[in-house]
């Protein structure tokens, strides 16, 4: 066999007709659930009645219920807010940036990470309104127009939040929708359904796969790419302003941008990796989502968590070269003041962790991955957590320091916020393609166009 | 465009003519537009009435859903009091129990505010945190509502069930049990506070010409009995005439908290502070402590003494013998060297001190704590007679009044109870259950005396075991007059009908004087009246009609006159040095206990929440009592806070929780009475613990102060509860931040004298890179005087009043939310052994660029054109990232509804809500609140001037911390006002801004506070 070295090997493993990609991915969707998966379901409702309760003490005592206190006025529906903000970067990464940079091994994963992204920024968008005093006055975050002529404060971090995730999901979804739209197509053209084919008929707006179709949909997807892209650095810029704008030493700081969005994609890439490991398994699609693919994401990882791991460096740094005691301190406070556990739990995930990913070996064992995402996970919660409840606990006045400690119910909180997530992902499962057929079907060995010119007529799907 | 811009707009086109005008006005509504609205007559489908319809349901769901219900009519005067205006505050002019004159202020009959009666000659306007926080006492909910009769026919022990009783009914039964006891020969006893009052001495020698049986005996646990006792021994005379310390160059105190807890503090406050000007450095005072505990004075003093107090006796008597050059024989071993050596004290503080005392001699004076002993007192008047402080004594000195029953007469009392000698025994106000020592046996005796009638507000301790229970009137409902000083006497009026069935306790024994179908409300009031008009009007006024002068006197709330002959002299005195003979030292034994006393007194206000939950001046802990022990006697047992300790005084035990407070001494347990309240109402009951079973009717050092005990760490934990959270004084991490951030600015008074501008040597100017703000009109802005500030904690108290502020209790303040206003930081530097505290009042700064205010994303804080930094309750949501944001950090949050959550509900008590100033929004749940600068008082006065058309100044215009400082030292004003002192202030020398650094430009200045060391102390570590 001649060796062509100018012929990338195919992201996608084996050689499966387009036929065996529609059967794999659409399987799933047309089978009654199984009871492990009213097991899973079962499992995480009862988390999320956990949260439902939580959220209701909370609503009918007052915001008391938590740990927070007069130092610390926020805990942790902050931190568990920016977290899974951060946990929705990696979906619109990579859909959108890595689609433009034409990275072809982002198509079997691509639709998974953007489901996770909704489902991740509609979890993040409950606490911003939960965590107020008065939550049944959260609509005046919004600039809705009132006989009082009352308007918003356009100079609050808080306010940019409130447009930078409102707009975020916005265009995520469509993002998403637009993806949909030739596989819901395909599931249309398939089920025999009746019921099912309405549905799918509506939600695939008269796609008939037609040469057209294909043209505009590329320009449109194009485009959204090209709108999302920006906002990949947008959002966890902004939420990174609510700390960042303040005047408290240890979130008063000019790196607070960059290093957020590097810590989202960070934790986002490693929250993808984790559940894919999963989906792969299960429905089956371990050659569509290949160990190539999570090995390139973890990748990924290394980088974004070095980045991550610099970042704290430099936050030492400046704080000591700018001379500001008050600065210093806070650094110094986080790694050895009272809340040293939590900064040492973050170090040892997000910087150390990571690194083993240097090894190959390791860095393709499926068990071994899946143990440092976790951990990853974990230490990017316990970042936000140290950023926002040490800075606080002790800040100017030594006299008003104190030692935040969270409760039950706010554990709940945290604990419902998986369940949510987790059960909007299994209900994506069963209901939708989790892989995009169109685009995984472009990226199969032989569906692309050739020089050689012998197997041109295959490529039904052209997609360059 | 707006409605608004429209209107403008047409009326900005001037009519012509006033015949165009009204054409103009004419069609300003159409015909069509102002038809009658009738539902009926619309078309079936019309725009109108859909949208009729709509709006119709729309409103009727929304007020569905409100959380906002009537709760409850309005009813309006329907004949209006003459003196009442709706909206307008009266003041009346009264009396303390301890005799300071107050003036309350009432909104609509309800008394909202206490504050000092400015014209008062004793406190001149200020009075104490207890009189601050007394509002509460008044509406306390626990108040018994009606009087209470135990039912004859059945057994004894049923006598706790006690029936609702009309009082017709329980007089006449009274005066048949109190004719029975005399008929009988049986004794009656009466058990009183000691009360400075003639006209109540005067009452129960009527008393007991009525009912010859009876004897009256009286008791305070706080009690100025050790002192007098020494005065007597000294002078002969029967009462120590007080000190006024404002003439005073040099103050050397021995465990006597004269800023915090000791005596008459508002007066002594008034008085030192006076001279801590730094407009008048030459006149400076300079104070020394000498103490075993740290006390609030012994924060404020320039030098502190850190010495046991059985050893003061030696220190004060080498002092007086150095003083003297040896020169009195009885005290000549005693040597200023060898006590130095003897207990390891600073030598070259001590020899300051001894050169002070000589060198200011005339204008030096000693003073002994109350609770201290005889003995040391003895030693304290001939140091005084040493350096002539006779010139000292106050003006108006105290005088006679009544004063504890003594040892012998209370132990034939509880021997005569247990014997059925006594027949009655009257609780007249008093709760001797709980204050006196236990070893007297009175609570079990109590048990045996066959009627027991318990006057009180709230159930107590003895009224648990009363047969009556008779609720009383608090003092706003009241009548009476005080004397206890010279040339001065008070009066006190009622401002309130009393809201529950109650009477006021003098009048219940005037009725029983007088006879049931005698009673009237005012019986007592007349009975008063009659006394001052045989009595006292012939001694002061001599002319004039008594009404006129009785009137005037109600209405100063005192008279002044000058006392008959030979009263108002001070007594000619002449020292007894063979006083001195009685004097030893004590050796050392043991551990020394001090039982002091703090917020809650001798206990009978531990039901007001506000005392409670004001944290204490030195240690910041609130709602306990603890074992302050020094770092090294901690180390030594292996104690750490909140671990327990059993104390044991030749057999009478207690267990405390731990406190490791620097500056204690070693081999020391210093604690506070009035804990551990076991019937003390719903908030006092059960919190901290009763330390008074460690007191004895046989006194160790002095009733207060004993040593040899036992004391070792038993098992368990007790969480003390602390608003500033608690540092080993020798932690490097957190050590001297408040100096090393600026926070705290201090220099001393050589330092000042040599460089004015000391503190701003190493200033960097501050730029801005947006323009500043122009303040054309008012600018308000604060200054705190940091070397008048002594950190007593009473304008806390007075916020908490002006302000409605909720309590919230231990556990929440646990949790680190109380929701004060107002709070008093306190530091520490220097070593664990000799820390040197400094004191800060914390407020709103009202800064020009507010962080708090850019960051709010609803606009729910904002600054006012008159630089306030205002919040807008109903706005805000609750971000609380306005309080994040916040480097003073001194925005509260309303967790919970705290009067909701805090002791179930018993802050929305009918009686407590009545207690809330009209002036000022109560928060709800959810919201952020704080320091407001008091703009109700504020808008107030521009109202005023605007009605009278007069320029608006800001003049004369106090917040209420400000009125409540005895020490004067925060000045509140208009900073554009030339003539306004806190423009002076504002730019002061001394003045700087916490956290400068940060420009957000407070409006609160600070004035360093200037330390009268001998050295030029240097400015901390720049």
């Amino acid at each position: 066999m001649n060796t062509d070295y100018t012929h990338e090997p195919s992201v996608i493993e084996g050689k499966p007709t387009l036929a065996s990609i529609d059967e794999v991915v659409i399987k799933p969707t047309e089978t009654m659930p199984d009871k492990k998966f009213f097991m899973a379901i079962g499992f995480t409702m009862t988390l999320m009645m956990i949260g439902a309760l939580s959220l209701g003490l909370s609503f009918y005592y007052g915001t008391g219920m938590w740990g927070n206190n007069n130092p610390v006025g926020w805990g942790f529906p902050i931190v568990n807010f920016v977290f899974w903000v951060g946990i929705g970067h990696a979906g619109t990464l990579i859909s959108a940036i890595l689609f433009l940079f034409r990275q072809k091994w982002r198509n079997g994963i691509a639709r998974f990470a953007e489901g996770m992204t909704i489902f991740a920024v509609m979890t993040a968008g409950i606490f911003p309104l939960i965590h107020v005093g008065r939550p049944w006055l959260a609509h005046y975050l919004f600039p809705l127009p009132n006989q009082h002529g009352l308007w918003v404060n356009f100079t609050s971090p808080l306010l940019w939040d409130v447009f930078a995730v409102s707009t975020y999901f916005t265009v995520s979804f469509v993002f998403w929708y637009v993806g949909l739209m030739p596989d819901f197509a395909t599931m249309r053209d398939r089920t025999t359904n009746k019921i099912k084919k309405v549905i799918y008929s509506i939600l695939s707006l008269g796609w008939r796969h037609s040469n057209r179709h294909w043209l505009n949909y590329e320009m449109i997807y194009l485009i959204l790419a090209g709108f999302a892209t920006p906002l990949v650095l947008s959002v966890h810029t902004i939420v990174s302003f609510d700390f960042a704008v303040s005047v408290l030493p240890g979130w008063h700081t000019t790196i607070f941008p960059p290093y957020f969005v590097a810590g989202a994609v960070f934790s986002g890439f490693a929250m993808v990796q984790n559940v894919l490991i999963f989906i792969r398994k299960i429905f089956n699609m371990e050659h569509i989502i290949t160990v190539d693919t999570l090995e390139k994401m973890n990748k990924i990882i290394i980088l974004t968590g070095s980045m991550v791991g610099y970042a704290y460096a430099m936050e030492f740094f400046i704080a000591w070269y700018s001379g500001n005691q008050a600065e210093s301190f806070a650094f110094v406070n986080r790694a050895f003041g009272d809340y040293a556990w939590a900064y040492w739990i973050m170090v040892s995930c997000n910087v150390i962790s990571p690194q083993l990913f240097w090894i190959k070996k390791l860095r393709r064992s499926i068990p071994f991955m899946f143990m440092i995402g976790v951990f990853v996970n974990v230490g990017m919660w316990f970042e936000r957590f140290v950023i926002t409840v040490t800075s606080l606990s002790r800040d100017f006045l030594p006299s008003s320091w104190a030692y935040y400690k969270p409760t039950l119910v706010d554990f709940g909180i945290l604990i419902g916020s998986f369940g949510m997530f987790f059960t909007l992902l299994l209900l994506f499962t069963k209901t939708m393609p989790v892989v995009s057929i169109a685009e995984v079907k472009a990226v199969v060995d032989g569906a692309q166009p050739s020089h050689h010119g012998h197997d041109e007529e295959e490529g039904g799907n052209k997609h360059e | 465009m707006s409605n608004n811009e429209k209107n403008k707009h047409k009326f900005s086109n001037k009519p012509k003519d006033t015949k165009e005008l009204l054409n103009q006005l004419g069609d300003e509504f159409k015909p069509g537009v102002t038809d009658e609205f009738k539902l009926e007559d619309m078309p079936e489908k019309s725009r109108r009435r859909f949208l009729a319809l709509m709006g119709a349901s729309a409103a009727f769901a929304a007020t569905a859903c409100t959380d906002y219900r009537d709760k409850g009519a309005i009813v309006n005067y329907n004949k209006k009091p003459e003196e009442v205006t709706m909206g307008k505050a009266n003041y009346y002019a009264s009396t303390l129990d301890n005799g300071l004159g107050i003036l309350i202020k009432t909104r609509e009959g309800r008394p909202v505010k206490i504050d000092g009666n400015p014209e008062h000659p004793i406190n001149k306007g200020k009075i104490d945190v207890y009189g601050q926080a007394s509002l509460m006492d008044l509406y306390d909910p626990d108040r018994i509502r009606y009087p209470q009769m135990y039912d004859e026919s059945t057994l004894e022990f049923d006598r706790f069930f006690k029936k609702k009783t009309k009082w017709d009914v329980i007089d006449k039964k009274v005066i048949e049990k109190l004719e029975n006891a005399v008929a009988s020969g049986k004794e009656i006893a009466i058990f009183t506070k000691n009360s400075s009052s003639p006209t109540f001495l005067k009452l129960l020698s009527d008393f007991k010409a009525k009912y010859p049986t009876t004897n009256v005996y009286s008791y305070d646990t706080i009690n100025d009995s050790a002192r007098d006792a020494a005065w007597k021994v000294c002078y002969g005379s029967e009462k120590f005439p007080g000190i006024d310390y404002s003439k005073a160059d040099i103050i050397v105190t021995f465990e006597a908290d004269l800023l915090g807890n000791d005596g008459n503090t508002v007066e002594q406050t008034q008085a030192i502070t006076s001279r801590r000007n730094h407009e008048d450095l030459d006149n400076f005072n300079r104070i020394y402590a000498v103490e075993g505990g740290f006390s609030l004075t012994g924060a404020n003093a320039d030098y502190r003494v850190r010495l046991t107090p059985e050893a003061h006796l030696e220190l004060i008597l080498a002092l007086a013998n150095h003083l003297a050059k040896g020169s009195i024989s009885s005290i000549s071993s005693y040597r200023l060297d060898s006590v130095i050596s003897k207990y390891g004290l600073n030598k070259e503080t001590i020899h300051l001190l001894a050169d002070d005392l000589a060198k200011h001699s005339g204008k030096a004076v000693a003073s002994a704590g109350t609770l201290h002993s005889k003995e040391t007192h003895i030693a304290v008047n001939l140091l005084n007679e040493i350096l002539g402080a006779k010139d000292l004594y106050l003006d108006n000195h105290y005088t006679q009044t009544m004063s504890n029953s003594s040892k012998e007469e209370l132990e034939n009392l509880v021997a005569d109870m247990n014997s059925g000698k006594v027949e009655v025994l009257i609780s007249f106000e008093a709760n001797p259950s709980f204050d006196l020592p236990s070893d007297y046996g009175f609570k079990e005796a109590l048990k045996k005396v066959p009627e027991v009638i318990a006057m009180t507000q709230i159930e107590n301790e003895t009224s648990a075991h009363a047969g009556f229970l008779l609720p009383v009137n608090h003092a706003f409902e009241s009548w009476g007059d005080f004397g206890g000083r010279v040339g001065v006497i008070s009066l006190r009026q009622p401002v309130i009908s009393p809201i529950h069935d109650t009477r006021q306790k003098e009048s219940l024994l005037l009725t029983w004087i007088e006879g049931a179908d005698k009673y009237s409300d005012d019986n007592y009031h007349k009975y008063i009246m009659n006394r001052w008009q045989s009595e006292e009007f012939p001694k002061i006024a001599k002319i004039g009609s008594f009404e006129k002068f009785w009137y005037a006197a109600l209405h100063d709330g005192f008279v002044t006159f000058n006392p008959q002959m030979g009263e108002g002299e001070h007594p000619q005195i002449q020292f007894n040095y063979n006083a001195l003979n009685a004097l030893k030292p004590v050796s050392k034994s043991g551990f020394t206990v001090v039982l002091a006393n703090s917020m809650i007194g001798d206990g009978s206000l531990a039901n007001n929440g506000w005392l409670q939950e004001i944290p204490h001046p030195v240690s910041k802990v609130v709602w306990d009592n603890y074992a302050a022990v020094s770092p090294s006697t901690a180390k030594k047992m292996d104690l750490k806070d909140n671990d327990i300790i059993e104390i044991n005084i030749n057999g009478r035990k207690q267990i405390l929780p731990v406190w490791v407070q620097a500056g204690t001494a070693d081999d020391l347990v210093y604690t506070e009475i009035g804990y551990g309240r076991e019937k003390g109402g719903t908030v006092g009951s059960e919190v901290g613990t009763n330390v008074n079973i460690l007191m004895s009717k046989n006194s160790g050092l002095s009733e207060r102060i004993f040593t040899g005990a036992k004391v070792s760490k038993v098992e368990g934990e007790h969480k003390l509860v602390a608003t500033q959270e608690h540092h080993a004084l020798d932690d490097d991490f957190v050590k001297d931040f408040h100096k090393i951030r600026d926070i705290i600015q201090e220099g001393t008074v050589k330092q000042y004298k040599e460089d004015p501008h000391f503190l701003h040597a190493h200033k960097h100017e501050v730029i801005s890179i947006t323009p500043d703000i122009e303040y054309p009109n008012e600018k308000w802005a604060m200054a705190m005087d940091l070397n008048k500030c002594t950190g007593c904690s009473l304008c806390v108290a007075a916020c908490n009043v002006e302000n409605n502020v909720p309590i919230v209790g231990k556990e929440e303040t646990s949790k680190g939310r109380e929701m004060h206003w107002i709070r008093i930081d306190r530091y520490f530097s220097g070593t664990p052994d000799e820390p040197e505290a400094s004191i800060q009042p914390m407020i709103c700064q009202h800064c020009d660029n507010a962080p708090c205010e850019n960051v709010c994303p609803v606009v729910a804080t904002t600054h006012s054109p008159d630089g306030l930094n205002q919040m807008v309750y109903n706005r805000c949501v609750g971000t609380r990232y306005c309080a994040n944001n916040c480097p003073y950090k001194v925005r509260r949050f309303n967790f919970f509804d705290f009067r909701e959550m805090f002791e179930d509900g018993y802050q929305y008590s009918d009686s407590l809500k009545l207690m809330n100033n009209p002036e000022v929004t109560v928060r709800a749940r959810g919201v952020m609140e704080k320091c407001t600068f008091c703009v109700q008082r504020i808008t107030e006065a521009r109202q005023i001037a605007t009605e009278k058309g007069e320029k608006f100044t800001g003049a004369g215009i106090t917040t209420a911390c400000q009125e409540a400082c005895p020490a004067d030292a925060i000045v509140f004003g208009n900073v554009n006002d030339p003539n306004s002192a806190i423009s002076k202030l504002a730019k002061h020398d001394l003045g700087y801004h916490v956290l400068e650094m940060l420009n957000v430009r407070p409006n609160v200045t600070y004035l360093a506070k200037l330390r009268n060391k001998h050295t030029n102390g240097g400015h901390g570590e720049h």
